[in-house]
């Protein structure tokens, strides 16, 4: 169980720390602008929000934007490229778009409706600008119905080599299991049988993988029952149709989505109250993924949950990034991304179809501790050329001008965890600064000497890896 | 360095059900930000920082107590493929065409059942006596769930999903003796396996090589504590708090260790992936004398919906990881084999008729094995047949409880005085696959 003792940040830095990536001065203030249920309106209306760097970014990454032909074609002649962009795309994305939240919930489904990247590298390209980011603050069951037919999922599940002589059960399994109804959702082994006789035709053209295609011959239209619904005979395509309605509609989905949205934003064992709260107002809007979210972050439970999550391998290298930005320049993509491949959260490479877990009990251990507290101390040294030009870091850029040691310490605490530094934590950043004393004055040996380990030590603290 | 990831053949495309295949298993670049900062020049690790310990101060752990050694072949492995029942003729072959064994191929273990020929590198220690092959074993929950199945068994209670610990952890929380070795418990991982979860102290470790902090030097040990107060003030006691503790503790034995000869023998032959580096690893701390009481591998890769393959292919690749992996981490550690228990599990087995894309879907009872210088060596299978009539909702019959092997191990060789509550409300039926340690 994850607990500390750590004083509680205020409520609008909590607010801000869990609806994007880590908070920086601008957030803050947008924050204080719009008040929060004007700053959460604010990103669930991600398409009115303007996004220049990430619009700058994908003009400069096309791949990002091209069909399954063009992906293909850029992997023949240079794989590696396109693959460095896909995953450095994700985290750039993360650190870099205004559409915070967004970017959450991206991350949210990615997870929900997991495919690995390796040996699907255009399906899922296309899956992921095609299914997640389109219907990732839209409608469950769009986001479902979208999922079921696309290519990525269609093979990574198998469902793309279903036979109504011998049907593949991998999808039809997993769509109750992890994508809606959850596994206590109240399905049997015969309701597998059924639904997997149900998907059977959902297929793609031999080799063509650029969208899904129905195949009456591979279908197998006997009558099913599929909990407790009959589907009649003689159907093609509306079978499966059907099944997502049923399942999209259950109250286990509401359930289920609810409370995985609960840990992802509010605690890992989320209380039950606020589940069912979110459950709610989930069945009452057929599954507005927006109003879900209204509920759950203008809850009370919410409120009371700061500090109790503990970032996740990629959120703590984003948040890093993001306090740090725009400093910090990052030249070698690669170097960055496999910071996260020894913390055991590559983007897109969790093999299972559950996607990565996020409860702390996971994250928290002494191998992801370590390579966290390296990551945090080689950022803050890229400013003294560490990484041989790898990351390049304007240290000076996010490091107050103070003339003492003890305004030197408040105002970078200050900076990057984006609330007051609490005076245990300021004792003993001042000891590991040669012992030098609050009052002392900030000499320009002593920027040089101590700037790097201070700002290193501050991503490391408990406090910014929390949130 | 090249920095291709996966190779982009036509194979691997084909290969499309990969949900249980790790990274490393694709020749992923190991580039790490850590070698990178390395080859700058920039940082000077030292070594001697902290006084050498004498490593078996920590553990009072009695002599004649094997080290176990637990691989998880994730995904549910195909047990009739790897262990192939021959003697079945018809009642195997007919449902087996794509992923089908030839009689011929096999390597023959009793006459009835038969070793993949991938598993070459293990025959040779089951004719010596080192290899015990249980078959038709598994959990007698039905669940078909990845996850629920494996948490059930990892949990040890099949079933019962609430049960807090693993069955590993309930092992180290019921045994007499004290060890306080941050290495008691050791899983070669990015995170903890659920049989390890619990308040005792297990470590996570996904490389012994490099493990330390990057800072420096001058300013080492001020970072240090300032990283242990900061850790300290988030809660005493709190998880925070342990793990950071545990990993100061973790770097500073690593670097005696790293000081140390009792090296693995170089030409021990493990498999240049993750998995053969894991299980070197694991063999470096044995010889260390460390204190280490069990350690977790997993191998993934076992789900083969599609594309399964037979005496070749996709499947047989990956029990040729898992053989040279094993029979190497055997002959490393030859001399100390008396001490030394391996035992092979995964969730489920697959069904006995394939799927229409070559490959198996989800199915009941699969293969365990137990290696180690305390085996009965040969095959232990209560078989119950692949007759119409003897399967279990069309699959292979469970016939030995997983309970019943980890029972007899804990037991006979790790001198468990707990396993009524290490697996609460279940009677193991002994199958002498193992002896009792001396």
């Amino acid at each position: 169980m994850l607990h500390s003792s750590l004083a509680p940040v205020s409520p609008e830095l909590h607010l801000v720390n869990r609806l994007t990536w880590g908070a920086r001065p601008a957030d803050l203030a947008r924050m204080s602008d719009l008040g929060p249920a004007g700053y959460v309106d604010w990103h669930l209306d991600h398409a009115a929000i303007a996004d220049p760097r990430i619009d700058a970014f994908l003009a400069e990454h096309p791949i990002l934007l091209d069909d399954v032909y063009g992906i293909r074609r850029a992997l023949d002649a240079d794989y590696d490229s396109v693959y460095r962009q896909v995953m450095w795309g994700r985290i750039y994305r993360a650190v870099a778009s205004e559409r915070q939240l967004f970017e959450k919930m991206v991350e949210f489904w990615t997870d929900h409706f997991n495919v690995p990247l390796p040996d699907l590298i255009p399906e899922k390209v296309v899956e992921d600008r095609e299914v997640i980011r389109r219907h990732a603050l839209g409608s469950f069951r769009d986001l479902l119905l979208a999922s079921a037919r696309s290519p990525a999922m269609l093979v990574y599940l198998d469902n793309a080599s279903s036979h109504k002589d011998q049907p593949n059960q991998n999808y039809a399994r997993e769509v109750m299991e992890l994508h809606t109804l959850g596994v206590d959702g109240g399905y049997t082994e015969q309701d597998v049988d059924e639904v997997a006789r149900c998907f059977t035709g959902w297929t793609l053209q031999q080799g063509w993988r650029g969208e899904m295609v129905f195949d009456r011959e591979i279908h197998d239209d006997g009558e099913k029952v599929v909990l407790g619904h009959r589907i009649a005979a003689g159907r093609g395509i509306e079978d499966g149709l059907q099944v997502l309605d049923i399942l999209a509609t259950h109250p286990s989905t509401a359930r289920f989505i609810s409370r995985k949205l609960c840990r992802r934003f509010v605690a890992d064992s989320p209380p039950t109250e606020l589940v069912d709260e979110v459950a709610a107002t989930f069945t009452a809007t057929s599954g507005d993924i927006r109003a879900v979210l209204r509920t759950l972050f203008t809850s009370e439970q919410f409120l009371a949950a700061r500090g109790a999550k503990f970032r996740r391998p990629f959120e703590s290298l984003v948040a890093m990034l993001r306090a740090l930005d725009p400093a910090v320049h990052v030249n070698d993509q690669w170097l960055v991304t496999y910071t996260l491949e020894r913390m055991g959260h590559l983007p897109f490479h969790w093999f299972p179809p559950n996607g990565y877990p996020d409860a702390s009990a996971a994250w928290l251990n002494v191998n992801g501790l370590l390579h966290r507290w390296n990551t945090a101390m080689v950022l803050a040294y890229a400013s003294q050329g560490w990484t041989d030009g790898a990351v390049t870091f304007d240290i000076a850029a996010v490091v107050p001008a103070a003339a003492t040691v003890g305004a030197l310490v408040d105002g970078t605490w200050l900076r990057l965890v984006g609330d007051p530094i609490a005076a245990t934590t300021r004792r003993t950043l001042l000891a590991s600064l040669d012992d030098a004393s609050p009052g002392e004055s900030v000499t320009a040996e002593f920027r040089s000497e101590y700037l790097p380990p201070l700002v290193g030590l501050i991503l490391a603290s408990p406090a910014f890896q929390l949130t | 360095m090249s920095r291709r990831i996966v190779p982009h053949t036509a194979a691997s495309l084909a290969a499309a059900c990969n949900e249980y295949r790790t990274l490393d298993q694709r020749g992923t670049s190991r580039r790490t930000f850590l070698k990178g900062v390395a080859g700058s020049g920039a940082l000077l690790l030292t070594n001697s920082l902290f006084p050498s310990l004498p490593f078996v101060a920590f553990a009072q752990t009695p002599r004649e107590v094997d080290t176990l050694v637990v691989v998880f072949l994730r995904g549910g492995m195909d047990g009739l493929s790897a262990v192939v029942p021959v003697g079945e003729g018809a009642a195997y072959y007919d449902r087996r065409r794509a992923t089908a064994i030839p009689e011929a191929s096999v390597l023959d273990l009793d006459g009835f059942f038969g070793f993949h020929p991938s598993l070459a590198p293990l025959h040779e220690i089951y004719q010596g006596g080192r290899l015990a092959v249980v078959h038709a074993a598994g959990s007698p929950d039905p669940s078909r769930s990845h996850f629920d199945a494996m948490e059930y068994m990892e949990r040890g209670t099949p079933g019962v999903r609430v049960t807090e610990t693993g069955w590993l952890t309930r092992h180290l929380q019921t045994v007499p003796w004290a060890n306080e070795s941050p290495f008691r418990a050791v899983a070669m991982a990015h995170m903890l396996p659920t049989s390890l979860q619990g308040p005792e102290q297990a470590l996570t470790l996904d490389s012994l090589d490099g493990f330390d902090l990057s800072m420096p030097d001058h300013l080492r040990p001020d970072l240090e504590r300032a990283l242990r107060d900061l850790y300290r003030d988030a809660g005493q006691g709190s998880d925070l708090h342990v793990q950071s503790d545990s990993l100061f503790a973790t770097m500073r034995d690593l670097r005696t260790l790293a000081a140390d000869d009792g090296q693995s023998r170089p030409d021990a032959g493990y498999p240049d992936t993750s998995f053969g580096q894991a299980l070197r690893q694991v063999a470096q701390l044995i010889r260390a004398d460390v204190g280490l009481e069990v350690a977790c591998i997993d191998l993934g890769g076992w789900d083969t919906h599609e594309e399964q393959g037979g005496v070749e292919g996709q499947f047989a690749e990956l029990l040729s990881e898992l053989a040279s992996g094993l029979a190497a981490f055997h002959h490393d550690l030859e001399d100390r084999a008396d001490r030394l228990t391996v035992v092979t599990m995964s969730e489920f087995g697959r069904m006995l008729d394939e799927n229409a894309s070559g490959g198996t879907d989800h199915g009941r009872g699969g293969s365990m094995w137990v290696m180690g210088g305390g085996v009965n060596g040969g095959v232990h299978a209560a078989w119950p047949s692949l007759a119409a009539d003897a399967l279990d909702d069309g699959d292979l019959a469970i016939t030995t409880d997983f309970r019943d092997v980890l029972s007899e191990i804990l037991v006979q060789r790790l001198k468990s005085p707990g396993v009524e509550s290490i697996f609460p409300g279940y009677r193991a039926n002994y199958r002498g696959i193992i002896r009792p340690g001396a």
